[in-house]
């Protein structure tokens, strides 16, 4: 296995180049772990890929949810 | 220096498992305590992910983190999101844990706890984990791709087919033999029925909130649920002593399963935020709290086990709770938690879409498998801390309880009436007697052991409010599996259908979604309601065949799992999954053959309608095609994994042989951006 050090991909700095609080970081593992939408996360994800956000937090809300009923539960 | 610590350190704990089971093995006739139980699993669990899930990483897949992983690849913010592996390992579990694992090592504590708990461990270790560990491997060099898709274009296209109608009927059985034990939880207790009511316009609060009034608050909104649903549970024992409204909400067994399918299709049919989203967000929240204090609990107070190694059921194949000897009926009755088909669902689905680096798939894929392992060890503690005269009797029908009568008071599991009634009153229940299905029984344990921690803290021990909280905690994800289950079941079918008459395959066209899931409904509805009125209590029949469906779908993943392995030239390897798979096709088959065939009209479905042929009961009929509806069931997924299996085999023979190109549909090879280089 190549295992190599890397740059955590995973990790998100808010927009001004902060770090996030302990406070919003906590919450956004919760939503996570919880499946819920995250909206900053997903503006954060617009910023860093260079294009506005293409939906409103409404439409990413029912998208969101939309997606989340064709998944499947186990037993 | 290192070396030798490590060595040292991984010796002791092999030593120490080794320990554990040898306790477990020798013990006859003492009473034994919970933690050599716990000792034993886990020391396993971290030999085998140390060791074999390293060499299945390493060696077998050859795990790169040079290679860019789909969610890095499609990143869109949304599905598709490189995510923190502890986060996604909670996620994960959420995802795959449910009631599975819970009720299957209940039931299977009628052969005593060793032959449960060792299948569930070294299943685990070997069978389950691998089988997850190695879709979630397959899926993710595939873009994220579903087993369907995935059997479709790596064996054939029948095969991809099969699979999916295979995917269809164990869904619906499933889903039968879930709301029944829902049902078996529900009926006759005022107090239960009515908490778990309370639900539905908990999670329509919880929708309208996070959707229309403040979009996207999932937290705030589960929170309000959360205290909403305690707020139902208290208010639930109050509601069961007022002699108004207690009948309201006591209802049969017959009724209760007219309201389950009533509430399968309008769940199925309203938009997901309504109800299937909060309820989902609510059974998660409190599935891994429940888990978790669970955990602590026994830890804590490290119970005794009052059922013993063995019982006489493992050799005689005569048990109440279900019929057939140890081998295959044990390995059946615990799917969940040793090796679930199930899973590989969920590690074609959304999970390998948020995994960052290829080299968290081991501890996703198989670490997140072994925590169902313990979730199962956990149940089957908690179950077998009962007195075993209470379990028998809280499992079987009266029926069921008077034909192994004698081989029960031979053991000494024999319990009073009174005893019962004292316990039904203790729990807040009018009666526990015949309350098969596992989850009145588990709840009843996890009652005992957190009412210790309760009183030992100086507090209440508030038996019956824990009682009825581990009966809503059960309740509400089976719900949420029920909600769920007959929407994918309904997109399937509408999939299926729409290959013939592609309007009925529109998501949105209102008389495809209405038939579509009336049909669904219908077909775990019939199960439920035969499996309601059977005079053995119903799991004797359905949870065998909902075990089989479970392990033959594991059956088909591992068959994937394989044909990959062949093309990518690792046949070497190819042991891996070839080793469960045979178990499991030696298990399922011969249960399924025994289920139909056996001369045994307690285990034999044809030997049953023969024994009622003559019989001058109104029911016989109807009892009768029961056994031949689940005949057909059986032989079913018996030919249909047959043929998949062959289908396989050929393959493997065309590749093997070189007379067919080594061709793996994996997506090619992108250099991750994570990377640094040095």
């Amino acid at each position: 296995m190549w295992k190599v050090r890397m740059r955590r991909g995973t990790e998100r700095e808010t927009g001004d180049g902060k770090r996030e609080t302990l406070l919003r970081r906590a919450s956004r593992v919760a939503r996570k772990i919880l499946g819920a939408p995250d909206y900053q996360a997903y503006l954060e994800h617009c910023r860093a890929a260079g294009h506005g956000p293409a939906l409103s937090e409404r439409e990413y809300v029912a998208q969101f949810f939309e997606a989340k009923g064709k998944g499947v539960r186990c037993c | 220096m290192n070396r030798i610590g490590a060595l040292l350190l991984w010796g002791g704990i092999s030593g120490l498992g080794a320990a554990a089971f040898g306790v477990l093995a020798l013990s006859r006739g003492e009473s034994i305590n919970a933690a050599w139980l716990l000792t034993a699993a886990v020391c396993t669990y971290a030999v085998g992910y140390r060791f074999y899930s390293r060499f299945l990483a390493n060696s077998v897949f050859g795990l790169d983190d040079r290679r860019a992983t789909p969610a890095e690849r499609f990143n869109n913010g949304r599905d598709f999101v490189p995510t923190n592996r502890w986060v996604l390992y909670g996620h994960h579990f959420a995802a795959i844990a449910g009631a599975g694992p819970l009720v299957g090592p209940v039931l299977a504590a009628q052969f005593g706890f060793l032959p449960g708990t060792l299948w569930l461990v070294i299943g685990v270790v070997l069978g389950g984990a691998v089988q997850d560990f190695t879709i979630l491997f397959c899926s993710l060099r595939r873009d994220g791709k579903s087993l369907g898709q995935m059997a479709k274009e790596e064996i054939s296209r029948s095969a991809g087919i099969t699979g999916m109608l295979a995917v269809l009927f164990i869904m619906i059985i499933l889903l039968a033999v879930l709301a029944l034990i829902v049902v078996n939880a529900l009926k006759a207790s005022p107090w239960g029925l009515f908490t778990i009511a309370c639900t539905i316009p908990i999670a329509l609060l919880m929708g309208w909130w996070m959707k229309r009034w403040r979009p996207g608050k999932v937290g705030e909104a589960s929170a309000v649920g959360a205290v909403l649903l305690l707020g139902a549970l208290v208010a639930g024992g109050w509601v069961a002593a007022q002699p108004q409204l207690a009948p309201l909400f006591t209802h049969t067994a017959a009724a209760i399963t007219w309201m389950m399918v009533a509430y399968g299709f309008v769940a199925s049919v309203l938009p997901v935020w309504m109800l299937l989203c909060p309820r989902d967000y609510l059974s998660t929240f409190l599935k891994v709290t429940t888990i978790l204090v669970l955990a602590l609990a026994i830890l804590v107070i490290l119970p005794p086990l009052k059922m013993p190694a063995l019982t006489p059921f493992a050799r005689l194949g005569e048990g109440p709770v279900f019929a057939g000897k140890l081998f295959p009926f044990a390995f059946i009755t615990i799917a969940c938690g040793a090796i679930s088909g199930f899973h590989a669902l969920v590690a074609s689905g959304t999970t390998p879409k948020m995994i960052a680096r290829e080299s968290d798939a081991r501890f996703i894929g198989y670490g997140g498998m072994l925590m169902e392992s313990f979730v199962g060890v956990m149940a089957m503690i908690a179950a077998c801390t009962l007195d075993p005269g209470v379990y028998f009797a809280m499992n079987t029908t009266p029926a069921g309880l008077a034909q192994a009568s004698q081989v029960l008071a031979q053991a000494g599991f024999v319990v009073t009436p009174d005893v019962m009634h004292q316990l039904a009153t203790q729990m807040g229940e009018q009666t526990l007697i015949a309350r098969s299905g596992g989850a009145p029984s588990l709840a009843v344990g996890m009652a005992q052991i957190f009412a210790s921690v309760t009183s030992a803290l100086g507090g209440r021990t508030l038996t019956a409010l824990w009682y009825h909280f581990a009966i809503m905690f059960e309740a509400l994800f089976i719900l949420t599996t029920i909600d769920t289950g007959t929407r994918v079941g309904r997109f399937m079918l509408q999939e299926i259908v729409g290959h013939v008459w592609p309007r009925f395959g529109e998501t949105s066209w209102y008389p495809s979604v209405l038939a579509s899931s009336a049909l669904v409904v219908a077909g775990w509805g019939v199960f439920l309601y035969q499996g309601v009125v059977d005079p053995l209590g119903g799991i004797n029949s359905l949870w065998p065949l909902f075990g089989i469906s479970n392990q033959l779908l594991a059956a088909v993943a591992l068959c994937v799992g394989t044909t990959i392995l062949i093309k990518m030239g690792r046949q070497r390897f190819a042991w891996v999954t070839l080793t469960p798979l045979a178990w499991l096709v030696a298990v399922t088959m011969t249960a399924g053959w025994q289920k139909v065939f056996s001369p045994d009209p307690r285990l034999g479905f044809l030997a049953h309608a023969a024994s009622l042929a003559a019989s001058p009961n109104l029911d016989a009929a109807r009892l009768i095609f029961n056994d031949r509806l689940n005949t057909f069931v059986a032989l079913l997924f018996m030919t249909v994994v047959a043929v998949l299996i062959v289908t396989s085999l050929r393959e493997w023979w065309l590749v093997l042989s070189r007379r067919k190109p080594a061709l793996v549909h994996e997506a090619s090879y992108v250099e991750s951006a994570y990377a640094t280089g040095d």
